[in-house]
């Protein structure tokens, strides 16, 4: 009878043991996928700032452009303006 | 067919709004779904710790728990792809758009200093003090601005550059045209003894006629000397009827010709001498002929 119940206590520990080991390899995988996941996101967030840097930079430029055309005009006619009253001065 | 394209534009703009309109109100679903789910992950686990030390079914707790977690991982990933993907071409579309804002704005600027050359181009051209001098036309020429040094720049060139279009065959006959007329001049002048005070201007375009010439004629050859001179050459051929002379590209095509008329003018009229003093000699010949039976 002892030995009978050595015998299934001997059982009920290996089964335990491979559940157990069988619920570790679950939350490793788990963990390795969520690791992996977090890996994707921080990769993400990199690239997505750097063209995000690079667009922002890009915008500046172009609003520099545009505000360099703007005042283009204005600054040409206050030369000519300039010019001109120069001209009829020494005339 | 310009109003069906103006009427689809405002539809396909409405429709491309509507897309976009849709597309970014799933895009903001799936980022909510993705706050929200961290709430649901911690309630969840609540539940599963609770359930574990409560429940007497424990395997089955873990085996749901397990689940549970397998499946909340995989919408993680999914809903993390697919907000990844939106954001990616959302960043790409506005990268493309700055581009195409780039070139128009390089555009833009081209056409700024295009104008600003023009303007400057046009207030040099103001402020300067330049002389316009008169332009003539090429072909023709005026009587009396031959000697201006603007007009007679002007007018010379036509003829240097027909002179350097003459090609050799042309210039070999026309050459051994003026030299038989030269001879035949020699000759004709050393016969009638006639006192030609101009030197023999060497060949204009000038038809071989027995006849004499009108002034009307001549003055007209004059007025458009330059287009006559012109039309000759091109007509100028070994076949043509009259016989033609070439062109001396140094000298003034008026002296030429008026020279060419002068000298014409005197052969004639030392032929026609020649031919009276001729027949005068004939017919005193004949008379003394006459005469001679009639003594006998």
């Amino acid at each position: 009878m002892a030995r009978a119940g050595g015998i299934t206590n001997a059982v009920n520990v290996g089964i335990a043991v491979q559940a157990d080991w069988e619920n570790r390899e679950f939350i490793s995988n788990i963990s390795l996928n969520v690791r992996r996941l977090f890996e994707f996101l921080i990769k993400f967030e990199a690239t997505t700032k750097s063209k995000l840097a690079s667009l922002n930079e890009k915008l500046d430029t172009l609003e520099r452009r545009l505000e360099l055309i703007e005042a283009q005009p204005s600054m040409r006619s206050a030369i000519h303006g300039s010019w001109m009253l120069f001209t009829r001065l020494f005339k | 067919m310009e109003g069906a394209s103006l009427s689809s534009g405002p539809q396909e703009a409405s429709t491309y709004d509507e897309i976009s309109m849709q597309q970014s109100l799933i895009f903001s679903d799936s980022l909510q779904d993705l706050k929200n789910l961290r709430a649901q992950l911690y309630s969840a686990a609540e539940h599963f710790e609770l359930s574990y030390t409560n429940d007497n079914h424990k395997q089955t707790v873990v085996d749901t728990l397990k689940d549970f977690a397998v499946r909340a991982l995989v919408n993680t990933v999914d809903h993390l792809g697919s907000v990844s993907y939106r954001v990616n071409g959302l960043l790409n579309e506005k990268v493309e758009e700055v581009s195409e804002t780039e070139f128009r704005i390089g555009c833009m600027e081209q056409r700024v200093r295009m104008c600003q050359e023009y303007m400057d181009h046009e207030g040099l051209g103001e402020q300067s003090i330049t002389i316009t001098a008169p332009k003539y036309h090429k072909r023709y020429m005026l009587k009396g601005n031959l000697s201006n040094s603007g007009g007679g720049a002007k007018v010379a060139k036509p003829y240097q550059e027909f002179d350097r279009e003459l090609d050799n065959h042309d210039r070999q006959i026309i050459h051994a045209a003026s030299m038989k007329r030269r001879e035949k001049s020699s000759s004709s002048r050393r016969k009638t003894h006639s006192l030609s005070p101009s030197p023999r201007p060497q060949g204009f375009y000038f038809t071989e006629s027995e006849g004499p010439i009108s002034p009307f004629s001549a003055s007209r050859a004059l007025v458009r000397s330059g287009s006559l001179a012109h039309r000759t050459t091109i007509n100028a051929s070994p076949f043509s009827s009259g016989r033609r002379f070439p062109l001396e590209p140094q000298k003034s095509a008026s002296m030429r010709f008026y020279g060419d008329m002068e000298e014409e003018r005197e052969v004639e009229h030392n032929r026609g001498r020649s031919k009276r003093f001729l027949r005068a000699l004939l017919s005193r010949g004949r008379s003394v002929k006459h005469r001679q039976p009639l003594s006998t």
